[in-house]
């Protein structure tokens, strides 16, 4: 596990020094737009827009840091040749795989958090007061971490044997049937004959439900997020998780990489 | 360069303004909407959903504004805008709340359209069956807008059976059921909205009906006035004076505006015509 943790490390490290947490700025110089002038051109919605947009922005800004350096993990590794030098010493590939994973995967929580707690500085500069239903936000935006985690496991399954760009389409086009993965058990207005819908309803079990990790309507209405939820979500996130870096590490031990 | 630069970024402006007077002339409006489906845009919003039945709520009260300010009574895109807000957020309760209040009233204040107004209440109502809000809102519309005080009676005491609700919701609907359309019903309606509206136009809006059933209230008071005043002196009173000199009012009584109230030619009371209220007034009898 050492190897793990020093590829981990680094990884943030690069992506540190790479400044991906500059978002953040941009994070930041939303929020404060928004906080100023939701007020002055909608009705009722200050409270509702804060939230919606800053766990919207946390997703849409975490999506693209997954996929785009999920992506970049091993092809810029082996495109800068690095990789062959690493592996040269007693590191296993699935243990850089691992370790490019956990470092990404950290960048990303740092850069979550940071968010949420812009987020919850730009909810209070509106509302002025605490409510005990903002707790949930933080189930929110816990939620969209197992979402971005999923992501960047994906991300580095698809780019262990294709080209980034390939891999950055299928990455994202998982994401969008993912979400629409629920779709597919309950299609109406359509009639199939049985063994489509059953064909159907086991692609729709195959692919990762990212339906599973929002809670944004329900936190946006001050709605609890029930724990069991919670915990469901996040067992089916490591579950998935492991399924797809297992499936990483066996395509990219078998790759041949002369 | 920097001036360079400069430069080319008022050559831009001037230009946008220029395609912007182009686009008028071709009358493409820019309340036009491009996707009708409220079901297609939920797919395409992916899991933020919420956040863009904010932006199409946002929409709606910028388009409701900026017809009201034009003074454009013709306001058909209300309606998919507010379907698109609500489909994308069934539990944005404000798009509900307001939307039925811009959607019912009669031109110029909203679209005339109290139909419409129920349909989003009742869609409203299934999606948060525990908003008591929605029940009082529809009983408003079933009221004022639609006069049918049985429905409107009904939505009141439906209401009325939820938790939390305040009593004043059984009183309204035990209220309509007796005496259908009265002034002091509705005075009491508009009361409640002005109480507890937390949004500055709404509350603008009640007191303008609140200021308009004072009034007719006051002018059914001085007809009464005035019949007795006939039953006393075998004539009827030419002046609201003749009715002060005859010991039947201790002043010159005027509307919630100032103005004081004159009677017309058939020796009824009606408000002075330099009121801002006689022009709503009129509006009301026709």
């Amino acid at each position: 596990m050492r190897n793990v943790q020093t590829v981990a490390a680094n990884t943030f490290r690069e992506a540190v020094r790479d400044r991906v947490l500059y978002n953040l700025v941009f994070f930041a110089l939303m929020m404060i737009g928004a906080a100023i002038l939701v007020g002055q051109i909608s009705i009722g919605i200050e409270r509702d827009v804060i939230i919606s947009l800053g766990l919207t922005a946390i997703s849409v800004i975490g999506i693209f840091i997954a996929i785009f350096l999920g992506v970049a993990l091993v092809s810029k590794e082996m495109d800068k040749r690095t990789l062959y030098a690493l592996l040269a010493k007693p590191v296993k590939r699935w243990e850089f795989l691992l370790g490019k994973f956990a470092g990404l995967v950290m960048t990303l929580t740092v850069n979550t958090a940071a968010m949420a707690a812009g987020l919850y500085i730009a909810l209070w500069s509106v509302t002025r007061a605490w409510q005990s239903s903002d707790i949930y936000i933080l189930a929110a935006v816990y939620l969209i971490l197992l979402k971005l985690a999923l992501i960047v496991a994906l991300a580095l399954l698809f780019s262990c044997f294709t080209t980034p760009f390939l891999a950055i389409l299928f990455t994202a086009g998982m994401y969008v049937a993912g979400l629409l993965a629920g779709d597919l058990r309950t299609v109406h207005g359509v009639e199939l004959d049985p063994g489509t819908l059953q064909w159907m309803r086991g692609i729709s079990y195959l692919l990762p439900n990212f339906e599973n990790f929002n809670v944004m309507g329900a936190v946006v209405h001050e709605r609890s997020v029930p724990v069991a939820f919670v915990w469901q979500a996040t067992l089916y996130a490591l579950l998935y998780t492991a399924i797809v870096l297992t499936g990483a590490a066996i395509v990219f031990s078998r790759r041949n990489l002369k | 360069m920097g001036v360079l630069l400069l430069t080319g970024f008022v050559c831009v402006w001037q230009l946008q303004e220029k395609v912007d007077a182009e686009r008028t002339k071709l009358q493409l409006g820019s309340d036009e909407l491009t996707l009708r489906s409220p079901a297609v845009i939920r797919r395409l919003s992916l899991e933020y959903a919420p956040l863009l039945g904010a932006v199409y709520w946002t929409r709606a009260v910028q388009y409701f504004g900026g017809k009201h300010q034009a003074h454009d009574s013709n306001l058909e895109q209300l309606w998919p805008l507010l379907d698109i807000a609500t489909t994308l957020d069934p539990n944005l309760t404000v798009a509900y709340h307001f939307g039925a209040t811009f959607l019912s009233d009669a031109p110029p204040r909203g679209a005339g359209k109290p139909d419409m107004a129920v349909a989003l209440l009742e869609r409203g109502i299934q999606a948060n069956p525990d908003h008591w809000r929605f029940y009082q809102d529809l009983g408003n519309v079933y009221y004022f807008d639609k006069k049918d005080y049985a429905k409107a009676s009904q939505a009141f005491e439906a209401g009325s059976r939820l938790p939390g609700t305040p009593v004043f919701m059984k009183i309204m609907a035990a209220k309509i059921a007796a005496e259908g359309e009265s002034l002091e019903t509705s005075y009491a309606l508009w009361l409640d909205v002005y109480q507890t509206a937390t949004n500055k136009e709404v509350r603008q809006n009640a007191e303008e009906h609140l200021r308009l059933v004072k009034m007719q209230m006051d002018l059914r008071a001085l007809n009464q006035i005035a019949d007795n005043y006939e039953r006393q002196t075998k004539r009827r009173a030419a002046s609201i004076k003749d009715m002060t000199e005859a010991g039947l009012l201790s002043g010159q009584p005027v509307d919630p505006e100032g103005f004081p109230y004159v009677l017309g030619q058939l020796g009824q009371a009606e408000p002075n015509p330099k009121s801002p209220l006689r022009a709503e007034w009129m509006k009301e009898r026709k």
